[in-house]
Parts: structure tokens; sequence; C-alpha cells
């Protein structure tokens, strides 16, 4: 019985550190599980702290390629006060794409300090991004990472460092270099213009993907013998044509559509109807578009449903809401015409309707069964053309029709959260990059502090000294109710 | 109730305990005697699992106490050497905690709380802070959180330590009270105490049991046996120590101008001495039977055990 | 589980009418104020970010002090031999010590929402990070008040158990500087095992179920060791 004491005690002990090590161990393997299948969720307001589905769908193709990238961001210049925010939102940028892919391998560079990593890659200015992909590489500067935006007090840092990057990415992709021809000649919309009408903006945005938009005209083309659509164009664009286009030159491009090309044509309530359009089965009837639900202010933006078309998936999925303005209604034909497949990409809701005029109140136009058309009505449709239709030849085309020019423009690019992604998803579609439809995202913004001088006196002495001093009184009073106890 | 068999224990090379074995009958009160660092307390502690032994098997309410420590917890009181108090918690708070550990419902909490601080006389103190408690009422908190939960088996160690005279009868009558239906084992080195508790002690010295039996047994086998005690006048002490049968005369001092002795015999000398005093060798005051004191019992078997070792 | 409720509710008696509870509650609240005012005036930014992670340092170094007393002074008051004696699991004194410092925790955190307030008054703070940024912290408190049970449960002494309680915690703050002390490969290789580095993300709004393992992994085995260290008395 002596014995037998000596050996449990034996045994529970050696149980014990093998409990402790197992345990430990259990831990540790467990961490390893839980780190292959993260789960994140971003609690910030903005969602700005993990990465924009976008950036994660470039970021899924490098990896596809398994070609190593290499991002290297430089600090900010030492004691200016925007230096702090600008090293963390590139510090935190890179964290997470060092998280989110595998091939992306992450470095943050004091220039200060690290003079020999700054001279190998030539860089001389302070908060610089350097993306590697092999030979190839793309510098973001200071001034493509971050924006003041507006004055006084309202003063803001934004910072547009994912999105450059994310564009980074695109150009380090293998050529990905796409042509996007808009007709001009009868007073479409200009691709060089920058004010509200103007596409200057939408095309920095198709630049992000390199896609290139360039100007489309039949009748100065000097370039071939006969006029024709080019051959390295990826699509048409056919934006709001203010007087009809020649039907020589509609010949054209139902020409390129025959050789499995992509077509986007864009209308407003009160602009000429392109003939091709009545090829294709597509109608648009007289009217404007409206709903119950409209975009606040405007009396003529019906905020738009999404149908599950692929270019409005991400943003479905999203719940961001893209604007349109005053909308013309796009009614493919019923039943479809043969080899013709047309979805329908933005409609209004139930309690939308074709106005045709009538009566007005408090500025809005109303229903009313007699003359307008009921709902809900499509806004904008997609139509993929096959060659049973007999306008194709060689592949398949593609066609989006818009109701609506002005989403096309500067002017609505940042109404809607939605709109910059609904614009470079509608072109990924056209130009078939259909592997990259997803959301581009808006900028992060620095939340700023308005204090002045004497509210500094103040809040030292509400961070400082109101909660030790009232722990304290609390202390002193517990005590002293416990005296003589 | 409580069965000891073989005990070893060790603190590093410092034997604290070496083959103790003893029984405590259900229903019993037994004290465990023995000089400070005997290896009372290390008993006590494993008795309620709180250490482990080196050796041997110790099986409480017939729970074996280290394969099956919980049930023996359940059947447990246990009030340590320092009365494990809060100084922080008053006396009402700190025995409501202590039943809640011990699994009472919280109806039945209250009720025994409050029976068990009269039983202890601990009533009107619910909200005084143990840490402002005299010593004696510290005790008594202690032994109450002890049998707060009416264990069938108490152990209790050094429960009136440091108590005054009083303190010490009222914790004795409580000990008295709980007899029966308890088996209680208290550990003690005032000799008194255990004349008045207990019927039966198991002395321990250096970690060994060196007596273990009823009391009168003990004092009995103590040095020397019993004796005759004397008062005398106009005998010297050789005189004395020639008379028949006797073996050994000790002085004890004078009384009142008497000469007391101890006197030791073979058997009793009670008659010889009278029937010499008759016959007018002396005179003779006081002529009594006496068994030696558990003082003198515990110094004997502690000190002749003890130099053994 | 009733039993780890008793405990629980014991210990945050105790601690409420503790001086030393109360005064370190007051060093951490006016560290919490002097990092926050250091942060907003330094960057003008409505955030807590600065806060939080120095607040992470500060609580490394004072939640073991906060925790020391629990073992140790039980041990010293000899009341650590009666809850040992009594029929609860060790598991659940623990645990429910445990679950009062992490209460404590909260309730210091609580004390701090005047910072946020400030925030709100004059700037508008990103309330999903703050929320985001307070979990982080109460997560690494529950993992550091672990620890400091841990060592209160090894050693006697409490100022000694406070300071073996940091030792314990250290390494986990050094490997998030690692980079600085050892080679990059091996920073690379230790990174898992920061704090920082796991209470960076939640400074940004980000809760990520590896960061919350890692907390709960953390203070899980700390737990397990401080049960195992006071069950080990009945074999050792």
């Amino acid at each position: 019985m002596a014995v037998s004491q000596r050996k449990r005690r034996f045994a529970a002990g050696s149980n014990a550190f093998l409990m402790s090590a197992v345990m430990i161990a259990v831990a540790c393997v467990g961490y390893l599980l839980v780190d292959l299948h993260r789960i994140r969720y971003d609690l910030s307001a903005d969602q700005g702290s993990v990465l924009l589905a976008d950036t994660r769908t470039k970021l899924a193709l490098l990896d596809r390629d398994g070609e190593p990238v290499v991002v290297t961001a430089f600090s900010g210049q030492r004691g200016k006060k925007e230096t702090y925010f600008k090293d963390r939102a590139l510090q935190d940028l890179i964290d997470e794409l060092d998280f989110a892919s595998q091939v992306v391998e992450v470095h943050f560079v004091d220039l200060d300090k690290d003079r020999l990593t700054a001279e190998k890659l030539g860089v001389t200015d302070y908060s610089t991004v350097v993306v590697q992909r092999g030979q190839a590489r793309v510098d973001i500067k200071d001034r493509e990472l971050f924006r003041r935006v507006g004055t006084g007090n309202d003063r803001r840092l934004d910072f547009l460092g994912e999105q450059a990057v994310a564009r980074a990415f695109a150009q380090l992709t293998a050529d990905n270099h796409r042509i996007v021809y808009t007709l001009v000649g009868h007073g479409e919309l200009d691709p060089q213009k920058s004010d509200l009408g103007g596409l200057s903006e939408v095309a920095a945005v198709l630049q992000q993907d390199d896609y290139e938009l360039k100007k489309l005209d039949f009748v100065r083309q000097t370039d071939f013998p006969v006029p024709r659509v080019p051959d390295d164009a990826a699509a048409v664009a056919v934006l709001r044509p203010r007087v009809p286009i020649p039907p020589l030159e509609e010949d054209l491009l139902l020409a390129y559509l025959a050789g499995g090309g992509s077509l986007l044509i864009a209308v407003d309530p009160d602009s000429p109807v392109p003939g091709i359009l009545g090829r294709l089965g597509v109608a648009i009837p007289s009217g404007r578009v409206l709903d119950k639900m409209l975009v606040f202010p405007y009396p003529d933006r019906p905020v738009p449903r999404y149908k599950g078309h692929v270019i409005t998936r991400d943003l479905a999925e999203d719940n961001l809401v893209t604007v349109v303005s005053s909308a013309a209604p796009v009614q493919p034909s019923v039943p479809p015409m043969e080899g013709i497949r047309s979805s329908i990409v933005l409609e209004t809701s139930r309690e939308g309707w074709i106005d045709r005029g009538g009566e007005v109140r408090s500025g809005q136009g109303v229903y009313e069964p007699d003359i307008d058309g009921a709902g809900p009505v499509s806004m904008a449709v997609a139509l993929e053309v096959s060659s049973d239709s007999g306008l194709v030849s060689r592949g398949n085309a593609r066609v989006l029709v818009s109701g609506d020019s002005e989403v096309f423009t500067n002017g609505l690019l940042a109404e809607g959260p939605g709109n910059a992604s609904f614009v470079l998803n509608s072109f990924r579609w056209l130009v078939r990059d259909d592997d990259r439809i997803s959301v581009v995202g808006k900028p992060a913004a620095v939340r700023r502090l308005a204090i002045s001088v004497e509210d500094i006196e103040q809040i030292r002495w509400l961070a400082l000294g109101m909660g030790p001093i009232l722990v304290l009184l609390l202390g002193a009073g517990v005590w002293a109710a416990r005296r003589g106890r | 109730m409580i069965e000891v068999i073989g005990l070893h224990k060790a603190y590093g090379p410092r034997l604290a305990l070496r083959d103790v074995s003893f029984n405590v009958a259900k229903g019993e009160i037994a004290a465990f005697l023995g000089p400070n660092g005997a290896g009372k307390t290390t008993t006590m502690r494993i008795l309620t699992g709180f250490l482990p032994a080196d050796a041997g098997e110790v099986r409480v309410a017939g729970f074996d106490v280290f394969d099956d420590p919980h049930a023996v917890r359940q059947r447990v009181g246990y009030l340590p050497e320092t009365p494990p108090l809060y100084p922080e918690l008053s006396v009402g708070v700190y025995l409501d905690f202590c039943a809640e550990l011990r699994g009472m419902a919280r109806k039945d909490r209250s009720r025994r709380v409050g029976e068990t601080m009269e039983r202890v006389g601990l009533v009107g103190w619910e909200r005084r802070l143990l840490g402002s408690l005299s010593k004696g009422y510290r005790q008594r908190v202690g032994l109450a959180q002890a049998i707060l939960h009416d264990p069938p088996v108490l152990i209790l160690d050094e429960p009136t330590s440091g108590l005054d005279p009083a303190q010490v009868a009222g914790i004795r009558d409580l000990v008295l009270s709980l007899a029966g239906d308890h088996t209680v084992i208290l550990s003690t080195h005032i000799l008194s105490e255990v004349e008045a508790l207990c019927p039966r002690a198991v002395v321990i010295a250096n970690g060994q049991i060196v007596a273990d039996g009823a009391i009168e047994e003990l004092r009995g086998r103590a040095a020397g046996g019993p004796w005759t005690y004397v008062e005398v006048q106009g005998i010297e002490g050789p005189q004395l120590g020639r008379l028949p049968g006797v073996k050994l005369v000790e002085p004890l001092g004078e009384v009142n101008g008497w000469a007391a002795w101890r006197v030791r015999a073979e058997g009793d000398p009670r008659e010889g001495l009278a029937a010499s005093a008759a016959s007018g060798a002396f005179r003779v005051r006081a002529l009594e039977r006496r068994l030696p004191s558990l003082e003198e019992a515990f110094i004997s078997i502690v000190g002749r055990e003890g130099t053994a070792a | 589980m009733s039993t780890v409720f008793t405990i629980w509710k014991k210990e945050m008696r105790v601690y409420a009418v503790n001086p030393t509870a109360y005064a370190f509650l007051a060093v951490f609240l006016f560290l919490s104020g002097l990092f926050f005012f250091l942060g907003i005036t330094l960057t003008g930014e409505a955030s807590l970010r600065v806060l939080a992670s120095n607040l992470a340092i500060v609580e490394l170094f004072i939640l073991p002090m906060l925790t020391m007393r629990h073992f140790a002074e039980e041990r010293r008051q000899g009341t650590l031999e009666m809850l040992l004696t009594s029929p609860i699991s060790p598991f659940a004194l623990v645990l429910g010590k445990w679950l009062a410092s992490v209460t404590l925790c909260g309730l210091m955190f609580l004390g701090t929402a005047i910072l946020p307030a400030i925030l709100a008054y004059y700037g508008d703070p990103d309330w999903g990070v703050v929320a985001s940024t307070y979990l982080g912290l109460l997560l690494a408190a529950a993992a550091f008040c672990a620890a400091g049970l841990f060592s209160s449960s090894l050693l006697d002494d409490q100022l000694a158990a406070g300071l073996l309680g940091i030792v314990f915690l250290l390494p986990f703050w050094l490997v998030s500087r690692a980079e600085a002390l050892v080679g990059d490969e091996l920073a690379e290789r230790v990174r898992p095992f920061g704090v920082l580095n796991h209470l960076d993300s939640f400074g940004r709004g980000i809760v990520d179920s590896a960061d919350v393992y890692y907390f709960a992994a953390l203070a899980f085995c700390f737990l397990f060791l401080t049960y195992r260290a006071l069950e080990s008395r009945r074999w050792r």
C-alpha cells in the first residue's frame, strides 16, 4: 500500500505535465487551422479596412498566375503633420495585401533610414509605392495615393492607395490593353471633356483596368480606304447622339457586330433612337422613367433595382446604389428575337412607370394609367447575339443598351456609391473581361477632430483628471462607509 | 469513519510523518495530541486532501482521499490552523459564501447561517468585518464555517488556540454537543482541553504515533504508574522510605507545617502507612492514592519516545 | 457552474473594497487619458488608435499586478486551504477568479468611456472601429489576467507573482517587435505569437477569427496551467 501511493502520485503528476503539454500543442495547431480559414468582419463604418472586392479579384488573378509580386511602400516625410496618417494608411494597406495574397510580398521602408533599398529602387520621394512583378514595375506617387479634399475646417485627406495599387496590379498583369471607341460626329458625349457632361473621369476609371477611350469618327477616318471600325476595337460606344446616325454608319456598326463585336448604346428620353436598336429587337418608347422612390432631391432620378446580370451582381451583393438620371425606358421585344438573349440590367420597382406628361404634383410626375405605361420599367438591357439571329457571322456579339446616358458621364460618376463600379463593370462586360467584374471602391477618409486651443485645456482635464479623481473619490467613499465595522 | 494506514510524509529530507496509523469510529471524539511540530497539522491536511501523503492510505467516511477527493470534501468540515477568513468581508457575507461553496440552496443558506451563528455565539455580529475581529471571534467564525453544512466528519486544527478560558469552555460545550452524530478529530497541545472533551487521545511526537487510547489508560501507563500522596509530621524521608513495602519517596514540600511526600511502593502502601502511623511512629493527615496527571503522562510518553527517536 | 458564480461574486466583493484595486483603476484611467490626449493632440484624428496600441502595453504591466493577489493572498490568509478542501472543482475556482478579473477590466474600460465621448463631441468617430478596439483590448486583458493568475498560483509572494506574470507576458510583446532584435526570417516566423500583431486589426475595425482565437487560446492555456498548478498540490 505504501508503494501504491507513490505510484499513483507519479502517475497523476506525469499525467498533469503531459496534459498541459498536449493542451498547449493543441492550441498552437488550432491556431494554424484557424489561420488557414480566417473569417474577418469589418466593423468600420465605411468598410474601409478590408480590401475592396475589386482588389481581391485582382489579387486572386495574381495568385492564379503565381508569379511573385513585390510591393514596397516608402515612409512619409518626418515632421509633417500628415505623415502619421500617410504611413499608417500605407502600412494598413500593405498588411491587408500581405494577408490576402500568397504571391504578394510587402515591405514598408523608412526612406530616411533604409537608404540602400531606396537607392536600389531609385526612389527619392516620400510616400511612394513601388509595385514590381518580374521585370515590370509601376511607381505610384504621393499625389496618386493621397488626395486633399475641401478647405478650412472641412479639409481632409483621402487615401486612394488601394485603388492605385489595384491599378498597378492591373497594369502588371499580362497585356490587358483594350481600346474602346466612342462614336463622334453626331453630338455624342465627348470622352475628352472634363466638365460634368464629359467623360474624362470615366476614362480615368477605365484606365485602372488599362482600358483606353478613343474617338471614332467615320467621316474623318483616314487610316482605311473604306471607313470601318478598327480591328483593335474591344468595344464601340454610341453615347447619346444628338442627331440620327446616317444609315451608312449604322451599317458599319452592324458589320462590326457581325464579326462578334461589342456595342454600348446609351440614349436619353429626347434623343433620336439609333435604327440599329430595331434590328436588335429593342424598343425605346417615348416618355421618361419615374418611380415612387426617387433620389432626393431630384424629381427625375429613379432608384434602379438590379436584376441579377453579371454587371450588377457584386453591386447587388454589397447593396450599393447606382444613380441614373432622367432615363428612357428600354424594352426588349417579347417574345425575344431568335438568337438574341436579352437580360435586364436596371429596372424600376413595381411602382415605377413611364411618364408621358400630364399632371405634375409638387414638381414630380404622377402616374396616370390612361397615358402612362405601367411598371416595372427596364432602363438598361444587355443582349447577347448569336449567329442564329442572322446578324452575327462570327462568335457572339454583346450589346448594352442604356436608357440613360448621364450615368456614363463625370457628373454621375461619384453620385451613387455604386456608379463607378457600374460603369467600369459595364465596360468590363463589353470587352469580355468578365472575371474582373467587381466593385470599385470609394476613397478612405481620415476622420478629423475639430479642436480649438481652448478646447485642449478642457479635454486635458476631462481625459486625464476626471476618471482618476472620480475613482479615488469612490474608493474613499467605500473606505469611509466601512470604517468602524 | 476515519481510517489512516501507514502514512508517510516527507518535506524534502525531513520526515514529517512516519508510519502513522489510527482509526476513529463513527460518533467518536478523538484528540490529536502532540508538541508543536509533531505532525498534527500535516496529518490533518492529508486527511482533508489538501496535502498528498508520500505513502499510506487515508479513508474518510469510506472514501479514499486520493482517489475520490470530492466525495471526501463533501463530508468533511475543516477548521485549519489559522481560521480561513477574508478580512474584507463581513461575517454574514463570509458565512453565506462558505454555505454557497458547499452547494447549499439559497433559502437553506440563510437559515443554516443563522442557526450556526447562534450555535457559535455570533448573533448580532453579521455586519462586522472579519478583519476587525478579535482572535476569539475569528476562531468562532472559523468553527462556524466548518460546521455550517453539518458534515458527518469534523477536522479541527487547534480549535482553542489563543482563546481565553471562557471562550475555551464555550468551544468545548459546542464540540461536546456535536458528539454522537458527528465524528470529530481535533488537534491540540493543551491537555486540560483533552481531559474535558475527549474520551480518546492519539499522541503524536516526531511524526510518529506514540500512544493511542482512552485518557485513563494513557495516564495509567505513564511513568511509574499510580502513587500515594501523604502528609505527615514527625518522620523524616529516610525513615519513611524504610517502612515496609515502600520503594521510593520524593518530597513535595510543606503544607501548613505538614510535610508532603510522594510515595511509590509495590502494590498499595496506604494500609501499611496507616498502620505505622497508628502505632505512633508519626502523625498522618492525608493519605491518597493518585494517578499521574495527563501532563505527566504526556511528558513521560513524549519524552521517552521522543528521545528514543 | 454555480460555484463559478459563487467565486466570482466573492471576488467582486473583495475587489469592491480593495484599496489596491482603486489605486490601479485610477492609474489605469490616468494613463489611458494621457495616451488618449497625446494621441489626439499629435494626430488630430477622431480615433482611439494611438490609445489602443499603448494601452495594450499598459495592460501588460498592470494586469499581472492586479491579479497577483489572487492565489498568493489566499495562501497567506489560509483561505486557499478552505477553498481547496471545499467540494468545488479547482477549475471552477480558477474560472471564477478569472471572470472576476475580466469583469474588473470591463469596468476599467467602462471608466474610459469618457474618451470616445470626447471624440464624439469634437468629431465624428467611427463607432464600429471604437467597438472593435475595445473588443480587442478586452480580449488582450482576458489573456493577460489568465497569465497573472497562473503566476499567482505558482508563487507565495504577491509582488514576486506580479513580476513573474509580467515576465510571462513580455515575450508575447517582444516578438511583436522581433524585427529589431533578430533576423527578418525568424521575426516572420515568430510574428504569429505577438500580442500587438493580433491587436492591430482590432484597431482598424476588423474582427478576425484568428485574432480572437489567439487571445482565447492564450487565456485558455494559462487558465489550464493555473488549474494544473493548483491540482499539483494533490500529488506534488
